[in-house]
């Protein structure tokens, strides 16, 4: 008998115990996010989508040097560079990226092409709804990924005949 | 010389009296690390990159320039020589510039590589590096003065390789610049040579120029197209564009040497008035049809021709492949039925193989021009039309004291070697060959080299002249395009079938066809005859296989778009009948291979001339052509076969042919020359320039 109360009061003491760690954790703020009706937050090393980045003057900074598209293991980057000219000036150095696509359905956000690039050009972004119905929307061009000329920047050299020619 | 035996790093070797420490090395497997060291060039001693450790020597040595003596006993890899490595790496890093992301040389480069082996990967030097602006020294050639470490390759390769002297040195010291021969700009041969040897990115070229990097291309090795050298390109391919032609791999008869054309002229590819669509005359004017459609039409009025009774002419190229040329005559001679072949012809190459039948070796090939004890050269500006051979005769001179002799119109570079230069004009050539007699006698060991100045009965006096002398002699008739001597070879010749047998009927030849006012049909596959004479034949149907629309084709009924010989795979025979593999770089809109066509005609006009894929045909050359049956893994593995279609005496032609050759210089390549922007704009005064 004696034996049979010793095991209900032994048994509500651990049903309190429990109950009091939830009870406590009750009252702590909470570590989930209210996505997607509140904007998540991200840790700074998260690797979301990729950002290219401008330096001061508001030039590219990519240089164009395939790095990344030979550090990048799924091989997703394809690059065609062209050079700069006093009519054309996108980026720092004497090249630039005329084409920089990235393709989403094969990244795998390894950070290599980051820590590849010479010129802190490509970053990873906290984007992360890339998500889509259609895998053609997936390969994300240079004008998707740039980041936004800072106000007051002095902006590209892009004369109307050269833009856009092949060769 | 006799062998002496010498350690390195505690192995013995052994190696002939004479040898340079860093080849005898090199032959057994060890490193020498050097910059400035250049098998073939003259020897500079700049970079200090290749010091060593001798025992008893109070200094590290140059490896470089240090023969190896018996007893010699050598540390490549001890503590003193790898410091004087790093230091030697980080002082040639004082000014040059870390743009490695941006700089054309990048992932090839040697002065990169060697940091990354031997550097100290710090430098102690912080102060602000010495700036130099970049030039442009042609439309092809930039030069970035800071990223120079001063090796001298380009100024040697320049002077000795091609005889050009564009390249020197002016300033000291920390200032010294490489300069070209103008000041700020070259005339030169615009070669490329030298973008080619630098060690670092300080010459790139401005075709190539931050279009790309080395490893994002596909590397195919092809022949030329041009000249008739046969030189290997090999083409940095890049999304069905081509990017750029060298021969970094030194693969092929031609090494590392390449000419203007061979290394910029593949420009033509993409010309904007390549053309992409079949083209039919209706109602007068040329108009687009497709493919179907100008086949159908071709094959109907050919059948036509044929069961009428008609006469057909057939004037084959100069650049198209060997199974072409076969497949094309085998077209003419039994699909058509007709007799009347012929293309335009730059040398008597039968009359050569006439003269010299009955012994054996008598042909040289690119190889022998560079081991010869003496050449002779007999009516050719060799360095302005066959740069490659040129180039083997200047370094013949250069490495084995060769003499030289040029029996020339004008002067050529050539002199600047040789040991007799005579002027005479072209019809008193062999007159001037015979009063060389002595001089040829004393020299022995052969090559002559002639061009069109000789021809017809005066290739059978020259020869017999030369073997008057008693000295073992070899030969070279110059031809003109990528597979002039093919096209002979394969029997593309009125009274010549394939491997030079008589033909069954003996037809008209190029010109007798253009004069002839009764030909029912002519096609034309890759040549422009019409740029020079007329067609007198008002009722004649052409057609005209090329790349683009030429006066030919201009006059044609229907015009069928061709693909170069960059865009499909064959075998071509170059100068000296060495066999050479094309390899397909790129694909282009609309064109189709001359091959492709002549199957698809076979089979609209129910011929059964044999399946139209090029390793077939090839295969029925080997098994047919006298001469072809070469090794298939040498062909295969894009080396160069000699093929030998030496056949006993030749018949003889209804009348000497017309023979004369194009004269292109450096600069020009006959219609693909035409449509090459790099040609056009490489020259400042065209014609005007690198003449001795």
């Amino acid at each position: 008998m004696a034996s049979k109360l010793g095991t209900v009061i032994s048994s509500a003491t651990e049903i309190a115990k429990g109950l009091g760690i939830t009870l406590r954790e009750m009252m702590q703020p909470a570590l989930t996010e209210d996505y997607p009706d509140v904007a998540p937050s991200f840790q700074e090393r998260y690797r979301g989508k990729h950002v290219l980045r401008r330096d001061e003057n508001g030039l590219e900074k990519c240089v164009g040097c395939f790095l990344c598209a030979a550090a990048c293991p799924v091989e997703c980057i394809y690059i065609e560079a062209a050079e700069n000219t006093e009519l054309v000036r996108i980026s720092g150095g004497e090249r630039y990226a005329k084409v920089y696509n990235i393709d989403y359905s094969r990244c795998i956000f390894c950070g290599y092409c980051v820590e590849a690039c010479p010129t802190d050009a490509i970053t990873h972004g906290h984007g992360f709804e890339l998500a889509s119905y259609d895998v053609s929307t997936l390969i994300q061009r240079k004008e998707m990924m740039l980041e936004a000329a800072k106000p007051g920047a002095k902006a590209p050299v892009i004369a109307p005949v050269a833009a856009g020619g092949h060769h | 010389m006799a062998d002496v035996t010498f350690t390195v790093n505690g192995k013995s070797l052994q190696a002939p009296a004479g040898t340079l420490l860093i080849d005898a090395c090199k032959r057994s497997g060890i490193e020498i690390p050097a910059f400035c060291y250049y098998e073939g060039l003259a020897l500079q001693a700049a970079c200090r990159m290749c010091l060593v450790e001798v025992e008893k020597a109070p200094k590290l040595l140059a490896g470089c320039t240090l023969p190896v003596a018996e007893g010699m006993v050598v540390h490549t890899e001890s503590p003193a020589v790898v410091k004087a490595r790093k230091t030697t790496l980080e002082f040639l890093l004082t000014n040059h510039p870390l743009d490695c992301p941006v700089c054309d040389k990048g992932g090839e480069c040697e002065l990169q590589d060697m940091v990354f082996r031997y550097g100290a990967g710090e430098s102690r030097f912080t102060e602000i590096k010495h700036h130099v602006d970049e030039k442009q020294w042609s439309p092809v050639v930039y030069f970035d003065a800071p990223r120079c470490i001063l090796c001298y390759r380009c100024v040697r390769i320049c002077d000795e390789g091609l005889g050009v002297k564009a390249l020197g040195v002016t300033n000291r010291g920390a200032y010294a610049e490489i300069t070209p021969n103008k000041g700020d700009h070259l005339e030169c041969d615009e070669c490329g040579s030298c973008i080619d040897i630098c060690p670092v990115g300080a010459l790139t070229s401005g075709i190539y120029r931050y279009q790309t990097r080395p490893w994002e291309m596909e590397h195919v090795g092809t022949i030329c197209t041009h000249c008739s050298n046969g030189c290997k390109t090999t083409l940095g391919v890049k999304n069905d564009q081509i990017i750029r032609g060298n021969n970094r791999d030194r693969s092929g008869i031609n090494g590392e040497f390449l000419c203007v054309k061979g290394r910029y002229a593949f420009d033509f590819v993409g010309h904007a008035e390549r053309l992409q669509s079949p083209l039919m005359r209706v109602d007068g004017k040329l108009v687009e049809v497709s493919w179907s459609k100008a086949l159908a039409h071709v094959a109907q009025k050919f059948s036509e021709i044929k069961a009428a009774g008609g006469k057909f002419g057939v004037i084959g190229s100069e650049h198209t492949t060997n199974e072409e040329n076969f497949y094309l005559q085998k077209f003419a001679r039994q699909g058509l039925g007709t007799p009347h072949i012929d293309h335009r012809r730059s040398g008597d190459v039968p009359a050569l193989l006439d003269a010299v039948s009955g012994k054996s070796g008598a042909l040289a090939t690119t190889a022998d021009l560079y081991n010869a004890k003496a050449v002779l050269i007999i009516g050719s500006d060799l360095s302005q039309q066959h740069p490659f051979l040129a180039y083997q005769i200047r370094s013949d001179a250069r490495h084995h004291q060769a003499k030289i002799f040029t029996v020339t119109e004008g002067p050529v570079r050539e002199d600047k070697v040789a040991a007799k230069k005579v002027r005479a004009a072209a019809g008193e050539q062999l007159a001037a060959v015979m009063g060389l007699a002595e001089d040829l006698r004393a020299a022995g060991d052969l090559v002559v080299v002639f061009g069109d100045s000789i021809q017809g009965s005066a290739v059978g006096e020259l020869v017999s002249f030369i073997d008057s002398l008693g000295v073992p002699a070899k030969y070279v008739c110059l031809v003109d395009y990528a597979n002039s001597r093919g096209a002979l070879d394969m029997g593309l010749a009125p009274h010549l079938g394939p491997g030079y047998h008589a033909a069954a009927q003996t037809g008209m030849s190029l010109s007798e066809m253009l004069a002839d006012a009764t030909l029912d049909a002519l096609w034309v596959v890759g040549s422009n005859p019409l740029k020079s004479a007329k067609l007198a034949s008002e009722k004649a149907f052409v057609v005209v296989q090329e790349l683009f629309l030429t006066e030919t084709a201009q006059r044609a009924d229907v015009v069928l778009p061709a693909a170069s010989a960059y865009e499909k795979s064959g075998t071509v025979t170059n100068v000296c009948g060495e066999a050479q593999r094309l390899r397909k770089a790129v694909s282009v809109m609309g064109a189709k291979a001359d091959l492709d066509i002549f199957g698809l005609l076979a089979r609209g006009m129910r011929l059964d001339l044999g399946q139209a894929a090029p390793d077939k045909v090839f295969e029925e050359i080997r098994t047919s052509v006298h001469g072809y049956n070469v090794p298939l893994p040498v062909i295969a593995t894009g080396g160069a076969a000699m093929t030998a279609p030496v056949n006993g005496r030749l018949p003889a032609a209804a009348q000497p042919p017309a023979i004369q050759s194009a004269r292109d210089s450096l600069f020009t390549s006959g219609s693909l020359g035409r449509y090459s922007k790099v040609l056009k704009t490489v020259l400042e005064a065209p014609g005007g320039l690198y003449k001795p």
